[in-house]
């Protein structure tokens, strides 16, 4: 049975369904030759090597075109994509639409293939002799990867999952797909994750998959290395590459936290997430591998080390993805992941890899050129060794406790994480970054090979007196020392760490340039750790009337009641500020309530005044999602955000008066009755109304009067928590019939109703009001939370000078680099 | 000479690294486990003092509390746990966003005078991004599980 449909734009699709297997079998086509070209000779004039160039380019090419196709489908909205459905919507401004690619996992996908493929080029152009090997890995990591876009059936099972599914193959099984005319009916997308909808999602996700795309660089060269025996030369392009990878992959991290901070709600920068960790792993192993490279390129020292953070840290990468993209963690991690049916794919993807490497260094064990000699305990080299030790430390307990679904699935356990999760990864992680911080300050007075042991001790100590000193002011005037004892130590290591960096950094502008990267790096990493320690671990909350620190163990549980009830209009003292909500404003689809803070000095002068504007988006198929809106000072932020308001809130727009009047009573107090004349006043709850004057001509819109008609309009002057307001009730005689026309000022929570006109004695008027107060639990109202970040610039800071370092590490290694 | 007498160190500096990396990989596994909590039952809660994860779902019949005037960090709802039982869950924060959505509910707390005081909420809403149903008023369509 087929159906014609109607409305469909299919060639799009087939299209970049062409192009996805084309990339797959160009980039396997690539894979055969490159290894033939390998194993053929070492020289570049087989065809097996042209080939696999060939390959190559044709993968990259058809990578871009199907990136293209999906552009073209997204921006068109075709909505007879699955896709573009699912992950984009007609309303999306068209900057977002770059990001609806990586609201799903084909398009995030494409965009690892994608970069992958940018750097497959620059090695053509780059490696030389290293091209043919290297190239094989890299073509088999893209053939891997094109292949988890295939969607194609193969003996039943499906491989992969592609991003030209049509809806209706999708949804197959929905009665509406029988109709031919079913386009008519999909109107519109899912649209796209409002938390997406953040500048730093549109450039976060390039950058964070750059980096677990090139991290794919160095294990390549450590591969071929081991393969065509080169046991010496792979360490120096794997440093310049590793150093790219840990640069590009550290701020695409940093970014993440960064979006996590600007537009979640958790109150915070870092949540100890699984999707986090599977970032952070691969990171700290990469690290570990830059490190000990250097040590063996110096000294000839851990080379095995070397070679297994460096095989191990893309295997890690792809254990990430496999975390995060198999639904595996689907009880612990507060993300939504889908799991598109690729768990065994995925499997596959990090086993390939992981038996690749093993299987090398099995075989080459022999050969491999490990030093029979020790290291000089007084010496650059063993300390450093020690410090890449750690960081694979500390990554084992990262790996082990995010692990833990992944262990309940092996072993068919049933265990859940720790309750106390949080303090168990700040407290171990702490203890590792203590003795990497005091390491990474202590190498920088060794020397390669052999250091004279009583000179060192002298600076060593000295520089370590001075850091317990500034660490023990830093700790005292920042409130850290509430904290446990071990984030007491993270500050000395990380003033250690600054202060012997800074050291270096000086003898760098007497003439000894070569340090110049890492002493830059390793003092943004100080600065990082202080003020992540410092923003993460004396955070206030002051939504309270009485001001809570957070607990010891940054725990937000032992502080509860966080939330503050803000109505409107009402001020409310909170911590230094007094706060109010005084409106919202609404660009749809947000929603943003309008917070003002002041600051009063002693004389009640108001030194400071600002408006904050968390918004809420009430988005109809993803419910309410809100976003905080944070206010930055040089040492502090303040951050804050909506953790409830009233749905009614959401309905603002819309207040047609006179519509359904006699509900609307339902919503105010029983009305109170002044009679009162031109100029005097009625108190009211919240303030007082003036009757300044009597309008003979108000206007009343679409009501035209005739010559016996009388309409009369009072003018009023409201005053209400310091704010000034004006409204004008209508009296109206209209053919006979009385009228009047209430007038609202919802700011003030008021109705107030002209109903009668009569004369005093002496002629004047005299007017009767009825005032309609809103009760308290009527009044718009938002439930509010706000967290003092201190110090936190220096995490951000410190994250620009690390990146700075690796920078100037990169283009002193490449000088170095002589490739043949 | 003096040094020729000087005493052999009794380990090797890489053995003595190699102890103490073992030693820290066991500390982070005893760690780990001995502070791993487990996925039970609200009667599991009733008979431990420590904090647990109790899985389960939502009563949707029962009142969802949360009244912002009287307290803005306090809501309870009812939730049935795997074994059908039912119990009053204490929340000290206001009701998470798009709470009535969730299909499963993963609770972190323990038993306080039989109601169960939750530190953490986590929701398990395979719709809350993915919006499976098709807004068209006839088609009740559910994503088939392949996909």
């Amino acid at each position: 049975m087929s159906t014609v449909y109607q409305g469909e734009h299919l060639l799009p699709g087939q299209l970049g369904q062409f192009f996805i297997v084309l990339a797959f079998g160009s980039a396997l086509f690539s894979t055969i030759s490159y290894y033939f070209a390998s194993t053929d000779n070492e020289k570049f004039t087989g065809n097996w090597g042209w080939m696999g160039r060939i390959g190559y380019f044709i993968n990259t090419i058809s990578v871009i075109g199907v990136g293209a196709s999906l552009f073209y489908i997204v921006f068109n909205s075709y909505f007879e994509y699955y896709y573009a459905w699912e992950h984009s919507s007609r309303a999306l401004p068209s900057y977002y639409i770059i990001s609806s690619f990586w609201d799903g996992q084909e398009g995030s996908f494409w965009l690892w293939a994608f970069w992958q493929a940018v750097l497959g080029n620059i090695l053509i152009w780059k490696a030389k002799s290293w091209e043919k090997p290297v190239m094989t890995v890299l073509s088999l990591a893209q053939t891997i990867l094109t292949s988890f876009l295939l969607g194609i059936e193969i003996f039943g099972a499906r491989i992969g999952s592609s991003p030209f599914i049509l809806l209706r193959d999708a949804m197959g099984s929905a009665p509406i797909f029988s109709r031919p005319d079913y386009m008519s009916f999909i109107k519109d997308g899912n649209g796209l994750n409002p938390l997406l909808q953040n500048y730093w999602m549109v450039i976060h996700p390039p950058i964070l998959f750059l980096g677990f795309a090139s991290m794919v660089v160095p294990f390549a060269y450590a591969i071929a290395g081991l393969w065509r025996r080169r046991y010496d030369e792979w360490v120096q392009p794997a440093i310049s590459y590793g150093l790219f990878a840990v640069m590009v992959l550290g701020t695409g991290v940093v970014m993440g936290s960064m979006w996590a901070y600007e537009s979640l709600n958790f109150g915070g920068f870092w949540a100890w997430d699984p999707v986090e960790n599977a970032a952070f792993i691969p990171w700290l192993t990469l690290v570990g591998a830059v490190h000990v490279l250097i040590v063996y390129k110096n000294t000839k020292h851990s080379y095995f080390t070397a070679t297994f953070l460096t095989l191990i840290s893309f295997v890690l990468v792809l254990y990430a993805s496999f975390l995060t993209r198999s639904g595996v963690l689907d009880n612990t991690s507060v993300h939504s992941f889908t799991d598109l049916g690729m768990f065994w794919h995925l499997v596959v993807d990090v086993a390939v890899f992981f038996v690749i490497a093993v299987v090398l260094v099995v075989v080459r064990w022999k050969e491999l050129p490990i030093s029979k000699k020790e290291e000089e305990t007084y010496s650059r080299e063993f300390w450093m060794f020690v410090g890449a030790v750690f960081l694979g430390l500390s990554c084992l307990q990262l790996i082990v406790v995010t692990s833990i679904p992944v262990w309940n699935h092996m072993f068919k356990t049933n265990i859940a994480p720790p309750t106390n999760l949080v303090t168990l990864y700040n407290v171990f992680q702490a203890g590792f970054a203590v003795v990497v911080m005091l390491l990474a300050g202590v190498t920088q007075f060794l020397k390669y090979k052999k250091t004279d042991t009583t000179r060192f001790a002298i600076t060593a100590i000295i520089y370590l007196v001075f850091s317990v000193i500034i660490a023990a002011g830093l700790v005292y005037v920042t409130g850290v020392y509430k904290l446990r004892f071990v984030f007491m130590l993270v500050m000395l290591g990380a003033v250690y760490t600054l202060l012997s960096n800074a050291k270096v950094l000086g003898d760098v502008f007497k003439g000894k340039t070569k340090l110049a990267g890492s002493a830059v790096a390793h003092i943004g990493f100080g600065l990082i750790m202080i003020g992540a320690l410092i923003a993460a671990g004396t955070s206030k909350v002051i939504s309270t009337n009485d001001t809570i620190d957070f607990g010891a163990d940054f725990d937000k549980v032992s502080s509860s009641k966080e939330n503050i009830m803000l109505y409107k209009n009402e001020p409310v003292k909170m911590g230094d500020y007094t706060v109010t909500y005084i409106g919202d404003s609404i660009s749809s689809p947000n929603h943003y309530f309008k917070v003002d803070y002041k600051r009063y000095d002693a004389s009640g002068k108001i030194t400071e005044e600002f408006v904050l504007k968390p918004n809420s988006q009430n988005n109809p198929k993803m419910g309410l999602v809100s976003s905080p809106d944070t206010k930055h000072y040089l040492f502090h932020d303040l951050y804050s955000h909506i953790s409830m308001a009233p749905q009614e809130a959401f309905n603002f727009g819309d207040e047609s008066a006179g519509h359904g009047e006699g509900n609307d009573d339902a919503n105010y107090n029983p009305p109170t009755e002044h009679d009162i004349n031109v100029g005097d006043t009625i108190p009211f709850r919240e303030g007082s109304i003036i009757l300044i004057s009597l309008n003979k001509e108000p206007h009343v819109q679409n009501i035209p009067l005739g010559p016996n008609d009388v309409a009369i309009g009072a003018i009023l002057k409201i005053v209400s928590h310091g704010q000034v307001y004006s409204s004008e009730p209508v009296f109206m005689v209209k053919n006979g019939n009385v009228f009047d026309f209430a007038r609202k000022v919802d700011d003030a929570g008021l109705k107030i109703r002209l109903t009668k006109i009569t004369p005093n004695k002496d002629g004047t008027p005299k007017v009767q009001l009825m005032v309609y107060e809103q009760p308290e639990n009527k009044k718009p109202y938002i439930v509010m939370r706000a967290i003092e970040f201190p110090y936190i610039n220096f995490l951000w800071s410190g994250t620009v000078i690390m990146v700075i370092g690796f920078l100037i590490s990169i283009f002193r290694r490449n000088k170095e680099l002589k490739t043949v | 000479m003096c040094s020729q007498t000087a005493l052999k160190p009794l380990m090797k500096k890489s053995s003595i690294i190699g102890i103490v990396v073992i030693a820290i990989a066991i500390a982070v596994i005893v760690a780990t486990y001995g502070s791993a909590s487990r996925y039970g039952s609200f009667a599991d809660a009733r008979s431990t003092s420590s904090e647990m994860h109790v899985i389960g779902h939502l009563d949707k019949s029962k009142e969802l509390y949360y009244d912002a005037h009287k307290d803005p960090n306090y809501f309870s709802f009812f939730m049935k746990d795997k074994n059908g039982n039912e119990l009053k869950v204490v929340y000290d924060k206001p009701e998470p966003e798009d709470f009535e959505r969730s299909d499963q509910i993963v609770l972190v707390g323990r038993m306080e005078n039989n109601e169960f005081h939750a530190s953490t909420i986590n929701m398990k809403c395979p719709s809350k991004y993915k919006n499976d149903k098709l807004d068209i008023p006839q088609a009740n369509a559910n994503k088939s599980s392949s996909i």
